[in-house]
Formats: structure tokens, sequence, C-alpha cells
């Protein structure tokens, strides 16, 4: 491991500090907006537990993770030392000095602007500032990721890179062309209007170029799953990669196609004309082609180690697979949330539908299902599996670890389905309370308490996921070493230079953003449309 | 390698001839034969399709005839923000104490209950007040001369001046006398009445309209006449008749309490 065992638990012990506060928020949110907390908080203090948990959640849980499994990845994969610790260290001091400021203004009612920021809304300049600081940590990261890559084929000429590694590389050039978009946005008009050095803001070009952030960023949090059922989940299952090939071309078909997608989250906004949203939407149906892809190889996967386990027929295979494990069970009911989750998010893609449940609870259900469920239950599996590398120490026992997925998932389930539920009959998004002595509102109120239920049982799978990893550091038991990551049925022994970097895909991904953004961004240069007052709420 | 490179490229090759399908159809095939419907030729309705032409290609829209009647005509734009930002203090006090000082006092404390307070007030209260004075779109019998003869530059610095007065220190002993209702009503609206909370916009960094003034510290007197007149359609110069449909939907009880709330300093 070559000392970054320290470099990563910190990083890793911050991404699930703020995911336990936040979870704590969005039990209190749930709550608040049941009938059961009818008389609680104010929607002052709902905005503000919004905007702290979305920023937890979406950005301190997900970089902070990330970035530390990259680096366990760059060690492991390649295994040889991690180029520019001392850079590794530097932003990891950077993107937690970014937190506080960014946390400080939320705490003291100045952020109350949601982790998407709505302008004309302006917060406090220092959460803005202390966010760019986590985005600006995160590209020292990306740098780091590219030269671990590019040292290795160095030294290993014409071998593959490990899958990974190239995974984790390709996360790594999506994240710099992700954020692009957002960091235009708050540098150029956000940043300025909190200054007061605007006084307007043109929101039709913010919101497009946050849409260019805003799915593509969704893979990036994503990825590390992927990552988790390609090269880690065939190998605790006991059995081998069905094709490594698929899993290159996965990563790179991510990379191409979470970008120039983002407007199918504008499909209800003027500012764009509908050729330009068809375009879109048509290239986020191929982001489905990677999912889809990666259900079939690791459910192939999976199947060969069920057989080698001595499963037989069409669904005993299954059964023999080794579910106390806590990374195969963590992939069944990953692949349990995707599915209906995934199934929501073709109904969002549909310009007809979508405008049925754009502004309802249907959508946060969806993102709370495919993120919070298949995506952070990974992270779990995750976490479990490198705990004992990083630290030496074997856990105790695998009950409470299995316990933990298991709530996770059973409370997951039961707060989005309702949730999904509710959305279809109108329930809106972004409200504080509900009026639950209108007849209309009152029928939603049984299924809200449901969900406020499921809340509950997050709640309680969060703190032991806490007490889970708090016990390993404790643990009596010395670790094992043995492999982690799987090997391909036909382990790659050369594969063609376009599957074993990005220079080819980058050159696609320019291409495909200049014909899906180009005129949208450059119409309100060309033309610039009406801007709105900036709305300060410090 | 040749043999996987041709394997790679395999699933790029049907996605970008989809690809090219798709653009097709929607640049080209939807427009134009939507378009058709609606009576726009296939240029038209492919431009408005790509964004370069405003308008969607699916309905020709029926267009609303109805004349605007604004209630206000003061408009935020940048140019006015402008003058509110460029307002000069000292001007703004010459003129206070020429004319204003006789009910509002120096530094904004007035004499009167029925007169408000405008220390600490927002200057974008303030000036939109006096534009509407002058405009006619709120009337009384002595602002309304006393506004028309201020000009635009004088209106903002007389605006500056008076927000940059302090406020008193607010009285802790009477904070403790608001009803649970009033502090309901205030911070959770009623609902069932359609009453927004008054701390959706009266709040500082609520982030409300910008015209919303300061209520905290202003004269409880004063503002019952406010509500009063706003319920009765007396005072219309709120946009979209927001403070009249509220104020409409309160009892005679809850404006007293309001008002002796936000009287008190309590934000």
């Amino acid at each position: 491991m070559r000392n970054v065992e320290k470099l990563c638990l910190a990083h890793m012990w911050v991404a699930f500090a703020a995911f336990v506060a936040a979870a704590v928020l969005g039990t209190w949110q749930m709550w608040v907006r049941s009938p059961l907390g009818a008389k609680v908080g104010t929607p002052g203090q709902y905005f503000m537990s919004v905007t702290a948990h979305g920023v937890a959640m979406a950005y301190v849980l997900t970089t902070f993770f990330i970035m530390g499994f990259g680096y366990f990845v760059a060690v492991t994969a390649l295994a040889r030392p991690l180029p520019g610790k001392a850079w590794a260290w530097g932003g990891f001091w950077v993107a937690l000095i970014g937190v506080i400021m960014a946390v400080v203004p939320i705490a003291t009612g100045q952020a109350s602007v949601l982790f998407t920021f709505y302008p004309p809304l302006t917060a406090s300049v220092w959460f803005y500032i202390g966010l760019v600081l986590v985005v600006v940590a995160s590209w020292i990261w990306c740098v780091l990721m590219l030269v671990a890559m590019a040292e290795w084929k160095r030294e290993n000429p014409g071998r593959p890179v490990p899958l990974a590694m190239f995974a984790t590389v390709a996360n790594a050039v999506l994240w710099l062309w992700t954020t692009v978009g957002v960091a235009v946005e708050l540098l150029f008009q956000v940043i300025p209007a909190a200054l007061g050095l605007i006084q307007t803001i043109d929101v039709g070009l913010a919101r497009t170029l946050f849409s260019w952030t805003l799915h593509a960023i969704v893979y990036f949090w994503l990825i590390p799953a992927y990552i988790a059922f390609y090269t880690l989940a065939p190998r605790a299952a006991g059995g081998r990669l069905y094709s490594d090939t698929m899993g290159r071309l996965t990563f790179i078909l991510f990379l191409i196609y979470s970008l120039p997608v983002g407007m199918h989250h504008l499909l209800m906004d003027p500012e764009h004309g509908n050729a330009t949203k068809f375009i879109q939407v048509l290239l986020t149906a191929f982001v489905s082609v990677p999912t889809l892809l990666t259900i079939f190889t690791i459910t192939a996967s999976l199947e060969i180690a069920g057989r080698l386990r001595g499963g037989r027929g069409v669904f005993g295979w299954i059964a023999a697979l080794p579910w106390e494990r806590p990374m195969v069970l963590a992939t069944g009911l990953a692949f349990v949330m995707l599915g209906f989750g995934g199934f929501g998010g073709l109904i969002n893609m549909g310009y007809g539908m979508n405008a049925m449940v754009h502004n309802t609870a249907w959508v946060t259900a969806h993102f709370h299902l495919i993120f919070g469920g298949s995506v952070v239950i990974m992270y779990f599996a995750i976490a479990y599996e490198i705990w004992p590398r990083l630290t030496g120490l074997e856990h105790p026992s695998l009950a409470p670890l299995r316990l933990q997925l298991w709530l996770w998932f059973i409370g997951m389930m039961v707060m989005t389905l309702p949730w999904h539920w509710v959305g279809l009959q109108g329930q809106w998004r972004r409200v504080a309370n509900f009026n639950y002595a209108d007849p209309i509102i009152a029928g939603w109120g049984p299924w809200v308490i449901v969900s406020f239920a499921g809340g509950l049982i997050l709640l309680a799978s969060a703190l032991l996921l806490v007490r889970n990893l708090f016990v390993l550091h404790r643990s009596p038991s010395i670790a094992l070493a043995r492999p982690l990551y799987a090997l391909a049925v036909h382990p790659p022994q050369r594969v063609p230079a376009a599957l074993n970097g990005f220079g080819l895909w980058n050159v696609l991904v320019l291409v495909l953003m200049l014909l899906a953004y180009g005129y949208p961004i450059a119409q309100f240069v060309i033309a610039p449309s009406p801007s709105a007052i900036v709305h300060r709420v410090q | 390698m040749s043999s996987t490179s041709r394997g790679a490229c395999g699933p790029a090759s049907p996605s970008s001839a989809s690809c090219f399908a798709g653009i097709l159809l929607g640049v080209v095939i939807i427009p134009v034969v939507q378009g058709r419907g609606a009576g726009l030729d296939a240029y038209e309705a492919i431009c408005r399709a790509l964004g370069i032409v405003a308008g969607s290609p699916a309905q020709p829209q029926p267009a609303d005839r109805t004349a605007p009647t604004p209630v206000s005509q003061v408009a935020w734009t940048p140019d006015v923000l402008q003058i509110l930002a460029r307002a000069d203090t000292n001007r703004g006090r010459a003129k206070v104490l020429e004319v204003c000082v006789a009910c509002h006092g120096e530094q904004g404390v007035s004499v009167a209950p029925e007169f408000p307070h405008l220390n600490g007030q927002s200057g974008a209260a303030i000036y939109k007040q006096l534009h509407d004075y002058r405009s006619g779109s709120r009337t009384h019998p002595l602002m309304t001369d006393i506004s028309k003869a201020l000009d635009e530059p004088v209106i903002a610095d007389v605006a500056a001046y008076y927000a940059g007065q302090p406020k008193r220190n607010p009285n802790p002993l009477t904070l403790a006398e608001s009803p649970e209702a009033i502090v309901r009503l205030i911070e959770l609206g009623d609902p069932n009445r359609n009453i927004p909370p008054c701390a959706a916009c009266h709040r500082p960094g609520a982030g409300g309209p910008i015209e919303t003034p300061i209520l905290h510290e202003q004269g409880s007197n004063y503002l019952v006449l406010q509500l009063q007149a706003y319920a009765s359609g007396e005072r219309r110069n709120d946009v979209y008749a927001r403070m009249r449909a509220i104020a409409a939907r309160l009892s005679p009880t809850e404006m007293k309490g309001l008002a002796d709330y936000y009287a008190a300093g309590f934000r």
C-alpha cells in the first residue's frame, strides 16, 4: 500500500462524516414535510437544511470518497507509489477548507439557495468560493490520476492499463470536462453577482451552463460503483470478470455520452429550441447503453461465480452465490435499485412524460433511489472491502455489515417508492411544508409518513455504517492478504490504443459537445436575452 | 489487434448512424410536419426548432390582447439599480432637513403614530413609495404633493440617507408578548387561507421582491393602517396585488397582533 493509507482514510472519513450529518438533516426534512411534523421548523430552517443536505451528500461525500478511492486504486491496481503525494495532501486540505468556508454561511442562513444554486438567487460569496476550492482540489486529484497512469504506461509499454485504473482515469477525464460548465457559471456569473460587481444575471445562460455539469456529475458519482461492479464484485463472488473489453467500452461510453446530454434537465425551459432538446434527449438514450452492457457483463460474471460454486439450472447459480459477503450483497441490492431507478430515469427522459413529473416529488425520489440507493450502497461496500487493507485489521463479524446494507436497501425502497407515487399525484418538490388539511393533499399524508419511516431506517443504517467502521479500527484480528481485483475470463494481453487511453475519446467528446452545446451557448452572446435582477439571500 | 479494433468500433457505428437519423428527425422532419399544421413554411419551422427564431413549431399561440395596467411605474432595471447605488447621502440629508424632517424626523423616527419610521428602512422600498406617490399609484394628502416636487436623483438620495440611519434597539420586554398564533402566521403562514408566511418576504435575506419594506421596529399604528388600506383596496400599489390579497384575509385581531410583533423590533 506504500504509505497512502492515511491519505485514503482521511478522505473517506471526511466523506462519511458529511454523510452522517446529511443523513440526520435528511431525516429531519422528511419529518417536517410529513403530517407528523406539521408544527416543526420554519421554511427558512427547512431550506437551510436542504442546502446543507445537498451540499454534504452531492459535493462532500462524493468528491472526498472518489478522491480517496482513486488514490487507493492508483496504488493498488498499478502496484506503484502514488506520484505527487504532497500534492494529494495539499488537495485534501484545500478541499476541507473549502467545505468549511461553504458550511459556515449555510449554517448562518446566508446560503439557502440549495446545492444547485438557482440564480438569480445569490448567497454569501464564501459559499461559492468554498465550493470552487473543493472543485480546484478535485482537479489536483484528476491531474495526479492522469500522471499515475502515464507513468505506469511509460514503465509498461504495450501493456493494458488495469481496468480499475483505466476506469478511475476515465472518471478523472470526465470530471475535468464536467466541471467546466459550473466553473464558468460560478466564476463569470454567480460570484461576480455575489460580490455585487454585477446587478443582473442571464438566468438562461446560467441554467444552460449548470446543465452542462448537472448530468455528467451524476456519472462522476456513479463510476466508483461501476468500478466496484467490474473489478471488485466478481472476485468477491469467487468468479471472474466476463469481459475486460466490455468494461473498457462501458467507461468510455460513460465519458462520451454523459456530457452532451444535460439539456434533458431543461426540457421545460424556454431558452432553447426544441430540436436542440431533441438531439440531447437522443444522446441521453445512448447513456443507457453502458448501463445495459454492465448489467449483462456483471450478471454473466456472477453467473460464472455461481456455477463455479456448484449452482445448477437457470436460476440455481443465483442461490449459490456467497450473499454473506458484503460486496456481493451490495451488488445485488444495487442492481435492484438500479432497475427501479433506471426505469424512472427513462420516464424523465421523455419530453411528454417529463412535462408531467418535472417539478414533482417524482424527480427527487428518482435521484435518491439511483444515487442515494444504488451508488451510495456501493460506496459502503467499497469502504467495507478496502478498509481492512487501509487499517490492516479485519472486520470482527460480517453480520452488522450485512444488516447495515439491508437497512439501507429497505430504507431507500420504503422511502422512495411512495415518494414516486405522491409525485405522480402531483406533490411538488422544493416545498417546505404541505397543508394536509386540504382534501387533495390529505391523501398524500399516509404515503409521506411511510416515506418518513423509510428515512428513519436510512438514518439507522447511516449510524450503523459509522459504528461498523469504528469497530473495525479497534478490531483484534489482523487482516489476511488476499487478492482484491477480479481477473477477466480472458485477461487482456494487448488492447488497441483506443481502449488503453483517452486521446481519441476526448476529441469525440469535443465534437459532441460542440454539436450539443455550441449554438445553445453561443446564442446568449449572439442575441443576449433579458437578464434577471440578482436576489441576494444573505 | 485489428480485429479487436473493429470490435471496438462496432457499437460506435450504429450509434453515429442513429445519431444522424435522430438529428434529421428532430431538426427537419418533426418541425416541418408539425409546422405545416401551424401554417409555417419549412424554413421557418426548422429555424424555430433550432432556436434561431423564437416560437414553438407545434401550434400558433393566441396573443393576449389585454392592455397592461401596472399598479406601479417602477421597474427594477439595471439603470434604476445604478441610480440607487450612486445615491448621495449628503444631498439626501440636505433635502430631508428641508422637507421631510417635519414628520419623519431628522433620523427617520417619525413624530406621530400615523407616519412611518424611515430609519434603517430599505432604500429600494423608500424609493418605490416616493415614485408611486409621484405617479399616483399611491395617494396621500401630504405625500402626493411633496413627492411631485422631488426629482429623480433626489428621491434616491433621500432614500439612501434614511436607509443609512440606525435602527433603535429592540425592546426585549415586548418580545415575549406575541401570541403563538401570530408567530405561526409570520413563520408558516396559514395554508388553509392561502396566506404565505410574512417572513417569506419581510425577513432580511429572504430574497423576496427588492421593494419589500423592512417591518421590524415600524410603528404599530402605521402598520395596522396600511393593512387596513390594503384590505379595503384603498391602497393598491402592491405588485401582483400580493398585499391586498393577504390583508383581505386577516382578521382585525391578527392585523393588530402582526403590527405589534413587528413594532417590537423582532424580526
